[in-house]
């Protein structure tokens, strides 16, 4: 009987859950090595991997302390002037939505899993259920979409290395592309996306992102509001300011609508099969849940694409999933386009598996995850 | 907000998608919509090519009801209905029983309303003279010249942002069998420029003397429309008052109540409306089916929107 550690923010609904999970499956709980003191060294994973464990990485985020530690973490791969220092970020105050540096962020979070992967390598034999470059790979959205693209996973047309706002105009031309998605390329959920639209006259940009300007500095926020901005000075100074921390820019597919909104499909793989899948309703170009859209009947929307498109639907979840083979789960999001015959992979989530409530076979993920990893062969 | 689903019938016909090969079972009897598809424009397919398979079935002369959906371009907003439009006034004679035509079917997520790029459509009423419906979306060079047709019943036109020009185009057209006026008015920041005082001949009565149904829908300006309506002589004409997908409130709303008289009105739809709930109690009082779902709260009146404009 392997009993697992969870490397985590301990006091999140997502340890809680897991625990919950292994304790219907009469399994003793999980040891939990919070992120914050394995980054500040207060705690080794050596002194707490025993023989024969599962090890769990999960998400690091909601917390700010990691978010601080991770930042300084950043800063010695950051070219200074760009970021914050060591000393900046651990100072870091709170504030509600705020963007930091994505890129100095992604870069500590690199650096952490490294730290991560040395500490393992001194532990006796272990599991772990999700290979650390697969997260790294999985939170840089760029290097997922080529990932995917290579392998021959159907996903949006993408530009590569998009550089500013006046960039990206002159490619949208190029290609004659009406409607594209700027999203920080190491965002999590809807954090710093813009869904912009041209007809070659005016210009539109739907976000998540609100600008805030003190002084000659431009503070960048998530805020649950979508916000529009019309006019081309706003749009261009959003873009620019995305740009500097880097993004993905890629084809805005139009969606299928079902119930009188838009929809996709968040399908959580768990041992490279599709499993828990929610149907992401919306009024608005972004469907991720906490943007207070609703959940859709699975169901009807099954019925409504047939078996067949269902079935290439799921296989290309699987596909994508196959990607990242040294994970467990993975969280997929997959646009549905309006004829219901085809589809496009939109993103591939580390953590994707946080779905309260959402069963399948009577499980919810972690259950289902802590069976599929026993059921396992050695990754 | 947007549309975000097809219509399932359409002149009275349920609808189906026409896809090329597919036989026309039961011509006299089915709705046909024509569309390109994302996939079929990242194909570089063309509506035209569609549309001239679509003619050579051997049936065709028995089509009575056409959607034109997204042409292509259409998502992308770089294509406009202006070549759909020539091939379906060239294509007449191909098409001699048409009651029923819809151009530009198109769903908010694959171009919101004010997306979508409309063109001249004017000649597709002398194209057809046996026309009965007529539904265009989208108002973007949208033009619809003031026809002359002796049969036209239904006029629906959806926008965003609809300019006044193409209301005062329609209000000097000449419909004597028009019984069903559907407008979409929209919103001042996606172009619409229509005033109550433009509204002014169609609220008299005297232009379409066989109305029934009036809307004047999504629009920014309802209160003023329904104070207008309240006096007006088209209010002992018409049987429907669609004033839904707008911003009316507690003024508009208590204009209507006080209507001197309701004339021959059976229904009036509001729904999308920030008339408060004492206000719709009021209204559900009249002696008159009232659809009154969808309540929006507003801080003020600045925050009211109307439900359709992006």
């Amino acid at each position: 009987m392997s009993s697992y550690v969870i490397v985590g923010n301990p006091g999140g609904n997502r340890i809680a859950f897991f625990q919950e999970a292994l304790e219907r499956r009469s399994l003793p709980p999980a040891r939990v090595a919070a992120w914050a003191d394995i980054i500040e060294g207060r705690a080794r994973l050596r002194d707490i991997v025993r023989a024969g464990d599962c090890v769990r990485i999960e998400s690091p985020g909601r917390d700010f302390e990691v978010e601080r530690l991770l930042l300084a973490a950043g800063a010695s791969e950051t070219p200074s002037g760009e970021g914050l220092s060591p000393e900046e970020a651990r100072s870091l105050a709170f504030e509600r939505g705020r963007i930091w540096f994505p890129r100095q962020w992604y870069l500590g979070f690199q650096c952490v899993l490294r730290q991560i992967e040395q500490q393992l390598s001194e532990c006796p034999a272990h599991r772990l259920t999700n290979g650390l470059s697969d997260i790294a790979v999985m939170f840089d959205k760029a290097q997922t979409h080529e990932r995917l693209r290579s392998a021959g996973v159907s996903v949006p047309e993408a530009f590569t290395n998009v550089r500013s706002f006046a960039d990206l105009t002159a490619r949208l031309q190029q290609a004659g592309w009406g409607r594209v998605f700027v999203k920080l390329a190491h965002g999590s959920s809807a954090s710093g996306v813009a869904a912009l639209r041209t007809d070659g006259r005016r210009m539109q940009a739907t976000t998540t992102v609100e600008i805030v300007r003190a002084g000659d500095e431009l503070r960048l926020y998530n805020s649950r509001r979508l916000r529009t901005y019309n006019d081309p000075r706003e749009i261009a100074e959003l873009i620019d300011a995305l740009c500097r921390h880097g993004v993905h820019v890629e084809r805005w597919l139009p969606k299928a609508a079902f119930g009188d909104a838009g929809f996709d499909l968040r399908v959580v793989t768990i041992g490279g099969r599709a499993r828990h899948t929610v149907v992401r309703q919306s009024h608005s170009p972004m469907t991720n849940l906490h943007l207070l859209n609703t959940r859709g009947d699975l169901e009807a929307v099954k019925e409504r694409m047939g078996s067949s498109a269902w079935d290439a639907a799921i296989m290309t979840c699987e596909r994508a999933a196959a990607c990242f083979p040294a994970s467990l789960h993975a969280g997929v999001d997959l646009c549905v386009t309006p004829s219901f015959r085809h589809h496009a992979v939109l993103e591939v989530n580390a953590f994707g598996d946080l779905l309260p409530r959402v069963l399948h076979d009577g499980m919810d993920t972690y259950e289902a995850e802590i069976r599929a990893f026993a059921n396992r062969e050695e990754l | 907000m947007g549309i975000y689903e097809h219509l399932k019938h359409f002149g009275g016909k349920p609808v189906v998608n026409w896809e090329s090969g597919d036989f026309l079972e039961n011509p006299s009897k089915m709705a046909y919509r024509i569309s390109i598809s994302w996939e079929e424009n990242d194909a570089d397919a063309k509506w035209t090519d569609k549309f001239s398979q679509f003619l050579s079935e051997p049936n065709v002369g028995e089509v009575t009801a056409i959607i034109v959906g997204p042409w292509e371009g259409a998502m992308d907003s770089s294509g406009a209905s202006e070549s759909a439009v020539e091939a379906l006034v060239a294509a007449h004679g191909k098409l001699p029983n048409l009651q029923a035509l819809f151009v530009g079917e198109i769903l908010a997520e694959e171009a919101e309303i004010s997306w979508i790029q409309q063109s001249d459509l004017s000649a597709l009423f002398n194209a057809y003279p046996l026309l009965e419906t007529f539904y265009a979306r989208g108002g973007n060079g949208l033009n619809l010249g003031s026809p002359t047709h002796a049969l036209l019943k239904t006029l629906v036109v959806q926008s965003g942002g609809l300019d006044a020009e193409v209301v005062r185009e329609v209000l000097g057209a000449s419909l004597p069998a028009l019984e069903h006026l559907e407008l979409w008015l929209g919103d001042s920041s996606y172009g619409a420029t229509t005033t109550v005082d433009d509204l002014g001949p169609l609220l008299s009565g005297a232009l379409f003397p066989g109305l029934k149904y009036l809307g004047l829908c999504d629009a920014e300006i309802s209160d003023e429309i329904a104070a207008a309506i309240a006096t007006a002589p088209i209010l002992g004409q018409i049987e429907v008052l669609d004033l839904s997908l707008g911003t009316l409130g507690d003024d508009g709303a208590l204009a209507l109540i006080s209507a001197p008289s309701l004339g021959k009105l059976r229904h009036l739809d509001i729904h999308h409306h920030y008339v408060t709930p004492e206000v719709v109690e009021r209204l559900l009082a009249l002696p008159i089916s009232v659809d009154a779902t969808g309540p929006e709260t507003a801080h003020d009146d600045e925050d009211r929107y109307v439900a359709v404009s992006e």
